[in-house]
């Protein structure tokens, strides 16, 4: 090899060090024995997984944190794919202002989107309440879906359709039949990134707080200006346990190919 | 088909984009505007420039936005010169490595940014593991360096939440160069860097560009890892935070986010002619 190169993997080998590092050692500390926060740690255990449990307000939160992403990808899917639908098959240049504009949510500053909706929803008459965060939380998830989607059905030929329909298929039919199958690995992807967008999200959550709405990064946020013990490592591990399961799942279902095309 | 048909297939395409469309404009755009418009009327009802006359002559605040603007400048810039070698090395010598160059790009996006702050929080904690390499172990030290609240450790916790975006933004622009061009200029006699300063580099300039306004985009907004891991900015982002919990100057916050959502927009329009110019 030549000197460049292994300057190179030198300088690859430290960037993955460097991020790396500060993840591996939360997943660490999220075993120790101890009753504090640090490296190395002493010995193991699961004490801290089990306080996670004994703390009322992580449970609730990660409940609501739960419902809110089922809803809001539940939601982003209800609007997203019909509208994908649409735009991944027109070639005029409206459609494309339109795509833009249905994923310019990814780009507004989400403390601005946070700070914004407070008022407005509650101007509206929805408070902070449970069904305001949910809506919030689907301007944010609903760009996923649609790109993921649009990427899958652009690649997709037109004339599996198109012969479904010539032999006589219903347009419902071919839907369901030939369509749907085939832009399953976008909504797969689609709902993996809204979920986990969702559930991780802490710059709007952070404007709805109240008992009924605290998300777990809140609470987790809350808990941190008070203490620094390893009950955050924890449930950190524990979350990022949940995104690699459905990571794994969706690769072996639609193979991580595929669902990459969008991103 | 006839025009009735025709008429009945337009009226069901627009049913499939009427809901996204009406969703997002009720509950997207007009936030954004109503939030936008609060910050022009004012205490007494009617139109006002005034917010933005004491703001923009104010001192405090030009310094603020310059601020937002430099910091966000500068993660953006040693995100895009951290994360090209690295591209580099994933299109062009980790061969069956790739696989695992990728996941390690993307399993620290799964993580969440209280997670990541904590684990700073640990590594540099003044008894840390930081530390004790550089006291104890190396013996480089004397005694061990406050961390903590540091401008340059926030800057490095924004880096690592930002810069995977500018290697896969970079990545998928080298992936697409002609090898060809890079053999010819070998053949023609230029040297290795020559042919990289000369051919390669300027052919990835549009990754190079998608890359840094994402990334700019981004830490532009962000303040969750600034409220933890301390470092004494001032930024927008920072302050409509400081003002929604303590000091509760709403029509101030409402300027403030305006300003921000300018910067996003610019941002957003030089993405958009990027993106143009590539033909994607």
């Amino acid at each position: 090899m030549r000197l460049t190169d292994w300057a190179l993997w030198l300088f690859t080998i430290a960037f993955f060090v460097f991020m790396i590092l500060p993840i591996a050692v939360v997943v660490v500390i999220s075993f120790t024995s101890a009753g504090y926060a640090a490296f190395p740690i002493p010995g193991w255990s699961f004490k801290w997984f089990a306080r996670i449990f004994e703390y009322q307000p992580f449970i609730d939160s990660l409940w609501v944190s739960l419902e809110l992403a089922v809803v809001a990808t539940v939601a982003s899917c209800l609007l997203g794919i019909p509208a994908a639908l649409y735009l991944s098959r027109s070639q005029s240049g409206w459609a494309t202002a339109i795509t833009t504009f249905l994923l310019s949510p990814l780009s507004m500053p989400m403390i601005v989107i946070g700070f914004a909706s407070l008022f407005f929803l509650s101007w509206m008459g929805f408070g902070i309440s449970f069904l305001a965060l949910a809506i919030v939380h689907t301007v944010i998830c609903l760009p996923y879906v649609i790109r993921t989607v649009t990427a899958v059905y652009r690649a997709v030929p037109p004339a599996y359709e198109e012969a479904a329909m010539i032999l006589g298929a219903s347009r419902f039919t071919t839907f369901r039949e030939v369509t749907l199958p085939l832009i399953r690995p976008g909504i797969a992807a689609g709902c993996l990134f809204s979920f986990l967008t969702s559930f991780d999200n802490l710059p709007v959550s952070y404007f709805f707080g109240s008992a009924q709405t605290n998300t777990l990064p809140v609470v987790m946020l809350a808990y941190m200006e008070h203490q620094f013990d390893p009950s955050i490592a924890a449930l950190s591990t524990l979350q990022l346990a949940l995104a690699v399961v459905a990571l794994v799942v969706a690769d072996r279902l639609y193979g991580i190919e595929k669902m990459t095309v969008a991103t | 088909m006839s025009d009735t048909a025709q008429i009945s297939a337009r009226a069901r395409r627009a049913l499939l984009l009427a809901p996204a469309l009406i969703f997002l404009a009720v509950f997207f755009v007009m936030p954004l505007a109503d939030n936008s418009a609060r910050s022009f009327i004012g205490e007494e009802g009617g139109f006002t420039l005034a917010r933005y006359a004491s703001f923009l002559t104010d001192r405090f605040y030009l310094g603020v936005i310059a601020e937002t603007v430099i910091l966000s400048a500068a993660v953006t810039l040693i995100s895009v010169v951290i994360a090209y070698p690295v591209a580099y090395v994933l299109v062009r010598k980790a061969g069956r490595l790739s696989g695992l160059i990728i996941f390690l790009l993307i399993a620290p996006l799964l993580t969440s940014i209280i997670m990541r702050t904590f684990g700073w929080q640990v590594l540099f904690a003044r008894r840390g593991l930081v530390n004790q390499w550089l006291v104890t172990d190396l013996g480089l030290l004397d005694a061990p360096l406050r961390w903590l609240n540091t401008p340059g450790l926030a800057i490095a916790a924004l880096v690592h939440v930002l810069v995977p975006f500018a290697v896969l933004s970079i990545a998928s622009v080298l992936q697409g160069v002609d090898r060809r061009l890079e053999e010819g200029a070998l053949m023609l006699g230029a040297s290795r860097f020559r042919t990289f300063f000369e051919v390669t580099l300027p052919l990835t300039m549009d990754g190079i560009g998608t890359g840094a306004i994402l990334v700019f985009m981004i830490a532009n907004g962000s303040f969750v890892t600034l409220v933890l891991l301390g470092g004494g900015f001032q930024t927008l982002p920072l302050l409509i935070y400081q003002q929604f919990n303590t000091t509760r100057d709403f029509a101030l916050a409402s300027t403030m986010s305006t300003i921000l959502l300018v910067i996003a927009l610019a941002c957003l329009w030089l993405q958009l002619r990027l993106v143009r110019r590539q033909g994607v």
